[in-house]
């Protein structure tokens, strides 16, 4: 029960960087990306190569991990912001299907049937209590820093780009800068944080990392509240128990996996039209999913300058 | 020489400008088919009040974007202080100093009144991820700095005991005066303003007219889109009528509104062919 139970801790304080992180993208700044938890596998598969296959120390191939999604995480968004709106879900999707598809069929990532023999960061009969520990710890300098940032006066630039691009950039500031950054910084906590679960749980699979993966996220950052320090934090720890919670229903494995699936969009749906600002979200909060997303289209009615 | 505003005296006319603020010469945009700036000429010189007036779809709007940079032109050259901006994009114009509002107010609605006008400082330097982390001083000094400039503004346009209110939460005429008073933290050298009278009324009305006056008193170059004739008469040294993407008249705004062609072209009584088109009045 005791391993049960710090598994299940494990995967809610990495759900909780992921959430958090995607956060900065989604929320504060608006940006619908379908591709942030490719940007988890990548830090967690390159991690685990880097100590297994050349034997880079543990905590240096994690930083490693964090910096290769980081860089990669320019290959999505310098031409996919180009093409900010619609258009980006699209290319973000193509991104993380790309990417699933290459993981799943290359040899050295151990193909579909996952990679495994990575090394540990710590050894001993606590290991896993030291690795939850290090987790924990990550977890909670992750929202630190997205909260310092944000309520500073990057997070009013940030802020500022979300509602309106344009009347930005017409006070002198680079709206594509501001979303490369944020991109980059999103994506380095997520792939350090793969490479912590990758030392964690010592074994990655491809499937792990697809559209389910996003799907997931996008309802804790939804459910807990967008552009919120807080939200994200309280819907990464629920979406990782409610599954845990209807497992004890008993139902065979093959109505439960889709079952999940059903409930998360449900809930996304629930939230959308009750409560878009989320549980956290104040209704003056100024953000949410409600924030943008009315900002957005008014800024369709109001037309951009373009043609 | 026509003496239009006991406020401001301002020479208008070309010849008498002696120095140019803004200069836009042989400015062609069009987009397939439609013209919106055709070979245009435009001289605003500092602490002149220029008025730009014509029906719509005449390209006083996509006058602003040429300006501003959100819509590239085809040719021609835009200099503020001589210096060349038309490679520059939009941000970096902003930066060389040009200062624009739209036409709905596109204010921040998720942030305070208050942090609506620090995010408009033209060397906000906290839109940097470098500068928040490695340069914590320069960002208090300039916070400082800033924040004076804000209140001040925050009194010109009335909106002071707003401060701390969510942007969204301001009447639209409100919301109009912060939009203006945004623009007018970049403290640069040229100030467009597209239709600022538009759907306000009465006391925001004086205000924002009272800022214009102040503003180009203090030396900045102020081009203004407006369809409130009244408005424009009584506060533009200047008028410029275009149409089709062309400036089709130049001079007091009296005279203009007098001219029967203009008012012609305005209400489209008559058929385009039919009016004498080049040259009018300039």
């Amino acid at each position: 029960m005791i391993e049960y139970l710090s598994v299940l801790a494990a995967m809610a304080l990495i759900n909780v960087v992921l959430a958090v992180s995607f956060n900065l993208v989604l929320g504060y700044g608006g940006l619908v990306s379908i591709a942030h938890p490719i940007f988890f596998a990548l830090g967690a598969y390159a991690s685990g190569l880097l100590a297994r296959d050349l034997g880079m120390p543990v905590p240096l191939a994690i930083l490693a991990g964090g910096a290769i999604a980081m860089i990669s995480s320019f290959a999505l968004s310098v031409p996919a912001l180009r093409v900010s709106g619609d258009y980006m879900v699209i290319t973000s999707l193509g991104f993380q299907l790309a990417l699933v598809h290459i993981i799943t069929n290359v040899e050295f990532t151990g193909a579909a049937g996952g990679l495994t023999g990575i090394p540990s960061a710590f050894e001993g009969p606590i290991r896993g209590q030291l690795g939850l520990f290090a987790i924990a710890v990550f977890a909670i300098a992750c929202v630190a820093i997205v909260r310092w940032l944000m309520h500073g006066p990057y997070g009013r630039a940030v802020t500022a780009m979300r509602n309106d691009e344009q009347a930005l950039e017409s006070l002198g500031r680079s709206p594509m800068a501001i979303k490369v950054m944020l991109f980059a910084m999103a994506c380095g906590m997520a792939g350090v944080v793969g490479g912590f679960y990758a030392h964690h749980f010592l074994y990655l699979t491809p499937e792990q990392f697809g559209t389910f993966a996003s799907t997931a996220l996008l309802t804790m950052v939804v459910v807990g509240g967008a552009a919120t320090t807080w939200g994200p934090v309280l819907g990464a720890i629920l979406i990782t128990l409610l599954p845990e919670a209807i497992r004890f229903l008993d139902m065979p494995i093959s109505v439960m996996a889709p079952a999940q699936g059903v409930m998360f969009s449900v809930l996304v749906l629930i939230f959308m039209y009750l409560r878009p600002q989320g549980l956290l979200g104040g209704a003056r909060a100024g953000g949410g999913v409600s924030s943008w997303y009315g900002s957005r289209a008014e800024r369709r009615v109001n037309g951009g300058v373009k043609p | 020489m026509v003496r239009l505003s006991r406020r401001a005296p301002c020479k208008w006319g070309r010849k008498a400008l002696n120095r140019p603020t803004l200069e836009i010469s042989g400015l062609c945009k069009r987009f397939g088919g439609i013209v919106v700036a055709d070979h245009l000429n435009l001289v605003i010189g500092g602490g002149e009040i220029v008025g730009l007036i014509g029906p719509n779809g005449a390209g006083k709007t996509s006058v602003f974007n040429l300006i501003t940079g959100f819509v590239s032109a085809d040719a021609g050259a835009i200099s503020i202080n001589e210096q060349r901006i038309d490679r520059l994009p939009a941000h970096a114009r902003a930066r060389a100093g040009v200062a624009r509002t739209w036409q709905n107010a596109r204010i921040f609605t998720s942030l305070s009144v208050f942090d609506n006008l620090l995010i408009g400082a033209r060397d906000y330097p906290g839109a940097t991820l470098f500068n928040n982390i490695f340069r914590r001083g320069a960002l208090l000094q300039a916070r400082a700095t800033q924040g004076d400039r804000a209140e001040q503004i925050l009194k010109r346009i009335h909106l002071t005991d707003k401060a701390e209110v969510f942007a969204s939460e301001l009447s639209f005429g409100q919301q109009k005066l912060l939009a203006i008073g945004r623009a007018l933290m970049n403290n640069g050298p040229c100030l467009l303003l597209d239709e600022p009278m538009a759907g306000v009324a009465g006391h925001i009305h004086e205000t924002i007219g009272e800022v214009i006056r102040a503003e180009a008193a203090a030396g900045t170059a102020v081009c203004l889109v407006e369809h409130n004739v009244g408005f424009v008469r009584e506060l533009c040294h200047r008028g410029v009528f275009m149409f089709a993407g062309k400036v089709m008249a130049d001079g007091p705004v009296d005279q203009l509104l007098e001219d029967p062609r203009l008012t012609e072209l305005y209400f489209g009584t008559k058929p385009v062919k039919d009016l004498p088109l080049v040259g009018v009045l300039t």
